[in-house]
């Protein structure tokens, strides 16, 4: 049978293919990676590049606490009202905003992708429970459900992650499922089960690589979401009070009359920190979309 | 005889990254004022590009490079889009492919009969209601069915509806693009007897562009057979078909069924038409012809090999010696 | 109809579930919820006597049926630390949220839809390359973010625009619409509205650039064309008709997720809305209004999810009307 083999054939990943005309075609993604590295580098070298220790309170002369400096040559954007260096706040929020991103979109990314491979494969009653849930999680208020979850347990980043991860999982399971659903009937799948492969190597090894580029997307997009929702929590006062974040930043900016007092240099920077790196996923995603959908480019 | 449209040397190209691609090079062919021509070849020719170009809907990468096509004493090619917006559907209409897109998915047939009506005929609302009734009983379609959506109509139904509309202000010319490939051969029929009885009731004029030899054979008057961009023969249909001076029109015949008896032989032509990125120059079909000569190798032009039939061939004259060899499967698999 | 019935109940099933998994959240957290809510200074005995006033000494599976035969009466309980019945605070601040959520959102979808139908026609020119990096950054921005400069910018700086509330303290209105009508109320409204439309116009734009690029590739738009039809009549009965469909139905999901998400922007803003009477009810540990004003958001949430679908179906005769041969 001439056709055999090439129906047996899997197609390798797009991206595999096209990776090397990726940094010339796309300047959205390289824009986008390279924001990402910026912040990943800042947030490894957060000790080294802060001036300050971000909790520690200064103090001007003796007993005066240096509340509302300007920025200066040693404070490079001015210190805070509670006497608090705003630069190394700044840098060292970078630590927390990745680290709340990366894990959360990491769950999101696993559980989405694992409830969606299930599915859409097995179809039935698993399908059928598994799409209920996502219907309910669907009908749940995003930021107030994140808001009563961190009251009703401890405050702090992982009941941040976890709520997140909760409630973004959904998204990315219906895509992957209906991903799923259309690589079930292709050549290569029906040949692994003609011959005889269990279904979970099927899942795993056959339709599992197929649906990656598609994950990461989401996992590009949930990053952006995370770092949203720790801000919106925190500036809420409902993140991890312990904890030095751009969230945290703009509410202890806004409870302290920074806005009135015209500030601006102490709650600018943060927003502009999470614009760039909710940015940066959104233009990964866009660029990454284009090499993975070709036909919705030109 | 006095053609209503005569295309000369048209050429239209498309802009890619590799350079120009010459999708029709250089056509030449004319329509009379009543009858149905049939332009005819396989995929990728360039008939449904000659088609959009005559109706002015170019896709943005694609342009006429060169030639004209004098269309009721006026070069369509020049013409501003203003003035070719008035000729537009009032004496040159169009009849799309059965695809499903044709017709605007989420208004009714009537709100469609009527915007071309009223706002290109100039029709009061209520002649224009009654003249849709008119054009769908004109095309075998109940009136009622004005009021439907077009997902609500099968294929040939929604193709039907298409004539209609075309026909809305009597144009002088329709131009058909494919218009039966989607449909089952019964309904191919049904279609094809529509369109003929309404050729002959209005005595229009149609270009119907098909790849299907079969549906020339049945619907039309002349034919106009193209290959990679080019005309390589046109005539009467009959002659053409009887009598075919062109190796490709001759294979072409081979590899379709009949519409109205099944059976015979199919034999398909090997290979595909060349890439018109870079077309090869002298004969484009000789690389595929089972009777490609030296001679080939130079550019054959299109005469008039025998009254009223035209051919580019360097070995027209042997044609009636190389038919009968060209109906036979083994000329072809080589 | 069939469709109509089996989407209300669906929705049914969910504002179900969503309310049983309220319960369970508000009652099954480790810890005994008056402890999470109630404070230190409280006797033992005010604590028993509060737990029998909102049925919590009773069995789970009898409380479970208490709350959802009183849910289904409408009856929230009463407030904790306000002492009303739920429901009339919620009522009072539905029309603060409501009013907020709509203009932004008819403000954000006016001005999407024109911007994105009109980027749709300027592919590849300077004009995209700066506006569509410009609606991903809105969208990027944290909304709370975004009121901070504008009210620090319009409002703090400048002086033009009230930086807190709904109304001028203490004024008096005949009636509720009275005081939704009143200049006051609206002079107060536009920046918050304006900040939540800016976060929200993104979405609108990007879709309508998508779908109406989509559309305009369409054989029946070529069709348009053909017909020497005016680009007028082209562009907006032919390609935005059909551009819009999903553009609607994202205006419906907006309209449901902008009732929970719009905490923020209301906090920025000291704006008396939904949002802003869960936040402090949850950080005032006021059990019942919390419960009660997750509910009534999510079940807004719940209620425009299936709007959107009807409003699809509705929309779109492909799927309203069946096949009929």
């Amino acid at each position: 049978m001439p056709g055999a083999s090439a129906m047996r054939r899997r197609p390798l990943p797009g991206f595999v293919g096209s990776g090397l005309g990726f940094l010339r075609k796309q300047p959205f993604a390289v824009a986008g990676l390279a924001i990402y590295l910026t912040f990943i580098l800042l947030a490894i070298f957060a000790d080294q590049i802060a001036t300050h220790d971000p909790r520690e309170i200064l103090f001007r002369g003796a007993y005066r606490v240096a509340r509302y400096l300007p920025p200066s040559a040693t404070h490079y954007l001015g210190t805070t009202a509670g006497g608090r260096d705003v630069f190394s706040q700044l840098v060292h929020g970078t630590r927390s905003a990745l680290q709340v991103g990366v894990t959360a979109a990491f769950f999101v990314v696993v559980i989405g992708t694992l409830l969606g491979l299930l599915s859409g494969y097995l179809g039935g009653w698993v399908d059928r429970v598994i799409m209920r849930i996502s219907d309910i999680i669907l009908g749940l208020p995003f930021l107030p459900f994140v808001l009563v979850i961190s009251a009703l347990t401890r405050p702090g980043t992982t009941t941040l992650v976890a709520s997140v991860a909760l409630m973004l999982w959904p998204n990315t399971a219906r895509v992957i499922r209906s991903q799923v659903l259309s690589l079930r009937e292709r050549g290569w799948v029906e040949a692994a089960r003609v011959t005889g492969c269990s279904t979970p190597r099927i899942i795993f090894v056959h339709i599992a690589p197929q649906v990656a580029p598609l994950a990461a997307l989401y996992g590009s997009i949930a990053v952006g979401w995370a770092i949203l929702t720790e801000a919106s929590a925190s500036f809420l006062g409902f993140g991890d009070p312990n904890a030095i974040s751009w969230g945290l930043m703009l509410q202890d900016a806004f409870a302290n009359q920074a806005l009135s007092r015209g500030v601006w240099t102490w709650f600018v920077p943060p927003g502009l920190c999470i614009v760039l790196l909710v940015l940066a996923g959104f233009l990964v995603s866009r660029g990454s979309e284009k090499l993975l959908f070709p036909k919705l480019g030109d | 005889m006095d053609a209503l449209l005569d295309v000369r040397d048209l050429a239209v190209h498309y802009r890619t990254a590799a350079g120009p691609v010459r999708a029709v090079d250089g056509a030449s062919f004319t329509v009379p004022a009543a009858g149905i021509v049939g332009l005819v070849g396989e995929s990728g020719c360039g008939k449904s590009t000659l088609g959009r170009a005559l109706m002015g809907v170019l896709p943005r990468s694609a342009s006429i490079a060169a030639g004209q096509a004098v269309f009721e004493g006026r070069d369509l090619v020049t013409l501003s889009p203003a003035e070719r917006r008035k000729l537009l559907w009032r004496r040159l209409a169009f009849v799309p492919q059965t695809a499903m897109n044709a017709l605007d998915p989420v208004q009714r047939l009537a709100a469609q009969m009527q915007e071309v009506l009223v706002e290109r005929g100039g029709l009061s609302r209520a002649a224009a209601g009654a003249r849709a009734v008119e054009l769908f009983a004109m095309v075998g379609l109940d009136a009622g069915r004005l009021r439907d959506w077009p997902h609500q109509f099968s294929g040939g139904m929604r193709q039907r509806a298409s004539i209609a509309l075309a026909l809305a202000l009597n144009p002088a010319l329709l131009i058909a693009d494919e218009p039966v490939t989607a449909l089952d051969v019964i309904v191919q029929r049904q279609i094809l007897d529509v369109m003929r009885d309404l050729q002959s009731r209005l005595g229009l004029a149609m270009i119907l562009v098909t790849h299907d030899v079969a549906v020339v054979a049945y619907a039309c008057d002349r034919v106009v057979v193209m290959y990679a961009g080019r005309v390589v023969e046109s005539g009467p249909v009959r002659a053409v078909l009887e009598a075919p001076l062109h190796p490709y029109t001759m294979g072409l015949m081979n590899a379709f069924p009949d519409l109205e008896r099944a059976g015979g032989e199919l034999v398909p032509i090997e290979g595909a038409p060349p890439s018109l990125l870079n077309p090869p120059t002298g004969c484009r079909f000789a690389a595929r012809c089972p009777f490609a000569v030296a001679r080939c190798e130079k550019d054959p032009a299109l005469l008039e090999q025998a009254p009223d039939h035209h051919v580019a061939c360097w070995r027209a004259a042997e044609a009636p010696a190389l038919r009968p060899l060209a109906s036979e499967a083994a000329t072809w698999s080589r | 109809m069939k469709r109509f019935a089996g989407r209300i109940a669906h929705a049914a099933f969910v504002l179900w579930a969503v309310a049983t998994l309220t319960f369970l959240l508000f009652r099954l957290m480790p810890g005994d919820p008056t402890l999470n809510f109630l404070s230190d200074s409280f006797s033992e005995e005010m604590r028993a006597d509060l737990l029998e006033s909102f049925g919590l000494d009773k069995p789970l599976p009898e409380q479970y049926l208490i709350y959802l035969g009183s849910l289904l009466q409408g009856d929230l309980g009463v407030s904790f630390l306000q002492k009303r019945p739920v429901l009339d605070i919620l009522l009072a601040a539905l029309p603060n949220t409501a009013a907020l959520t709509i203009t932004a959102l008819v403000i954000a979808y006016a001005f999407g839809i024109i911007a994105g139908a009109f980027l749709a026609f300027a592919r590849g020119t300077v004009t995209e390359g700066i506006a569509i990096p410009a609606a991903l950054i809105t969208r990027a921005a944290p909304e709370f973010w975004l009121g901070m400069l504008l009210l620090s910018w319009l409002s703090f700086a400048w002086g033009i625009f009230p930086s807190a509330g709904a109304n001028v303290a203490g004024s008096e209105f005949t009636s509720e619409w009275a005081r939704l009508t009143s200049a006051d109320f609206l002079w107060h409204l536009i920046l918050p509205a304006l900040t939540l439309a800016l976060y929200l116009q993104g979405l609108p734009l990007l879709l309508m650039r998508a779908t109406m690029l989509e559309v305009l590739n369409d054989e029946f738009i070529v069709m348009a064309r053909m017909k020497g039809l005016s680009r007028w009549a082209i562009v907006m009965r032919h390609a935005a008709r059909n551009a819009l469909l999903p553009v609607a139905t994202a205006f419906a999901l907006g309209l449901g997720s902008s009732f929970g998400g719009n905490v923020v922007i209301e906090t920025v803003f000291s704006w008396p809305g939904l949002g802003r009477v869960l936040v402090s009810a949850v950080q005032g540990a006021d059990y019942p209004l919390a419960q009660g004003a997750f509910i009534m958001i999510a079940a807004v949430l719940v209620l425009m999810n299936m709007v959107a679908d009807l409003l699809y179906a509705w929309l779109d005769p492909r799927v309203s009307v069946g096949a009929r041969r």
